[in-house]
């Protein structure tokens, strides 16, 4: 159910959100990147959205953002190649890495918060420090551009999602490539751990929706419902439900064990690019072309 | 007063090669009825199906038009190329390639108002077609509507990150235009804000005790500003290498001429 919306959130289409809980005093926020160059800063309390910050530096669009899992810090990327990092309390810029031409795309913490992740176009997952300010490793997939990535929550496995549709698994301690999965023939737009890292839900520009088990590589289930491209999933915290969304302009919620979709919603006016759940699973937050955030009840 | 308003002509929005295919369309089934004038018609379900067929044959000429446009395209005969698509868009008229291909060709014939109307009706019916922003953002580039092509790429790119040609042509070249374009802008700026200083002279324009500390101060101020205004002067707007716009003073050829007016000025604050 729509509880909320904020019209007019940004200037221009919604390209990315995230959904944060502060450990230090259980505030929550949501941020939302923007083809305006801005990354805004919202506190959800109340039942409503309240700007906090407005966040500029990025020259050019912003592509993906993401919030630490002590909810102190934001990293966004946008198509200027930078990678900015935030402190949430006081608005600040604390860090900007020049991934160097076309090489920030999607952008994921480490589930320790002390890493983020992002793709690049020649296949490769570079990982920053976030202390250090500077590319640590990466890990080569020897593939195409990489447009998603996900951390498990255990910390064990990284994701990574092409271009192309193939999905590559790292084991993050060795640094070792364990499964490539051929599974989608069209760009992998999203991919998200389920909360006990054994499944690994993929969204791609082909339609479908595709969960794998993890430590097998087999497809467990291949969903279809949306009318056009699913342009981003993300797993409840509560681990049986998942939410999509997708440029048929529709937000959907589904069912992990049962893989059946159980709520549509088609409140926006244009393509949907991003979902995400809170921190316990009842909420859902979107943001897409129109330039609305949407925030959704789901019971639990 | 004679109130002025739109004419509109019966039949203008009604496209003259549909008509056509419709009537040929009503002839062979105007045939066909005679042949089952005594049997029961099921008028129903033939009306129906006569718009399925009308509907089938429009997007299979509509092809077949493109296809044409393509070649005479290829050949350089681009009118004649437009003429076939316009005809084709008449057909199926949410065809976003169609317009995309157009709005190419427009480009081609510096039609650049045209072009930009084409594209942007091959990325209203198809939102997630990276090609149609690009033409869209290239025809925009060459309207001169730098800011919005500069978006255009950026839209492709989200589409569609993998094409190079739009990092490294595109959006590189619409952006360093941009960058130019608001350096442009801070120069005037600038030059606007040396003419302010110029022209108001408040201090000038007061009753002076000449026995007091004002006058003094009066000609620091406009020695001071003097000064401003010779600085604002050599003050050039650069885009260094990293595209950030950047207000730099040049070199050393502006500090002689500096001491001239400002005397000027002093004789002038005396002259009152």
């Amino acid at each position: 159910m729509l509880i909320f919306f904020q019209i007019e959130a940004h200037d221009d289409a919604i390209w990315t959100a995230a959904w944060g809980k502060s450990e230090a005093d259980g505030s929550e926020t949501i941020i939302t990147g923007s083809l305006d160059d801005l990354v805004k800063v919202w506190k959800w309390s109340d039942e409503k959205l309240e700007l906090l910050w407005t966040l500029e530096g990025h020259q050019l669009g912003v592509v993906s953002v993401d919030i630490s899992h002590n909810g102190a810090i934001a990293a966004s990327s946008s198509l200027d190649a930078h990678i900015r990092l935030w402190d949430l309390e006081s608005g600040k810029q604390i860090k900007s890495m020049d991934a160097g031409p076309v090489d920030a795309w999607a952008v994921a913490f480490s589930p320790d918060s002390k890493y983020v992740a992002t793709g690049s176009h020649l296949g490769k997952v570079n990982i920053f420090g976030v202390e250090s300010g500077k590319k640590e490793y990466s890990l080569d997939t020897r593939g195409k551009f990489i447009l998603s990535i996900a951390y498990s929550p255990d910390g064990k496995y990284l994701a990574s999602g092409a271009i192309d549709g193939i999905i590559n698994i790292f084991d993050i301690a060795t640094g070792k490539l364990l499964h490539t999965l051929e599974g989608h023939a069209m760009p992998i737009r999203s991919l998200t751990f389920s909360p006990d890292s054994q499944l690994l839900v993929t969204a791609s520009d082909d339609g479908y929706i595709k969960i794998y088990d993890v430590q097998h590589a087999n497809l467990a289930g291949t969903l279809s419902g949306h009318g056009s491209w699913v342009l981003n999933v993300a797993f409840s915290p509560d681990h049986t439900h998942f939410v999509s969304s997708s440029s048929d302009k529709s937000v959907k919620v589904w069912d992990a064990g049962s893989r059946a979709c159980i709520n549509t919603f088609f409140d926006h006016q244009d393509q949907v690019w991003c979902v995400k759940y809170n921190s316990n699973g009842s909420k859902i937050v979107s943001a897409g072309d129109d330039r609305a955030i949407h925030i959704y009840d789901c019971p639990l | 007063m004679a109130s002025f308003g739109w004419k509109r002509k019966i039949g203008e929005r009604v496209s003259k090669s549909v008509v056509e295919q419709f009537e040929a369309e009503e002839e062979r089934s105007e045939g066909n009825s005679e042949v089952d004038r005594d049997e029961e018609v099921d008028w129903l379900h033939a009306i129906k199906r006569k718009k399925e067929i009308l509907l089938e044959d429009c997007a299979a000429k509509s092809m077949r038009l493109k296809e044409e446009g393509t070649r005479l395209a290829e050949e350089g005969r681009h009118w004649e190329a437009i003429k076939k698509w316009d005809e084709a868009i008449q057909l199926t008229p949410d065809n976003s390639l169609l317009y995309e291909m157009k709005s190419q060709v427009l480009t081609i014939l510096h039609e650049v108002f045209p072009a930009v109307k084409a594209a942007e009706l091959a990325v209203k019916f198809k939102p997630l077609f990276w090609e149609g922003w690009q033409t869209l953002g290239r025809a925009q580039l060459n309207l001169g509507e730098v800011d919005l092509a500069v978006r255009s790429f950026q839209i492709a790119i989200h589409l569609c990150p993998s094409e190079r040609s739009l990092w490294q042509e595109d959006l590189k070249w619409a952006w360093t235009l941009q960058k130019q374009q608001l350096a442009t802008k801070e120069k005037i700026r600038q030059e606007e804000e040396t003419k302010k200083q110029i022209l108001n002279a408040p201090e000038l324009e007061q009753d002076y005790d000449f026995e007091s500390d004002e006058v003094l101060a009066a000609c620091v101020a406009v020695a001071e500003r003097q000064t401003h205004y010779e600085e604002l002067r050599r003050t050039s707007v650069v885009i260094d290498a990293e595209g950030n716009v950047r207000s730099v003073v040049s070199g050393e050829e502006g500090s002689q001429d500096a001491d001239t007016p400002a005397k000027e000025e002093f004789v002038k604050a005396r002259g009152l």
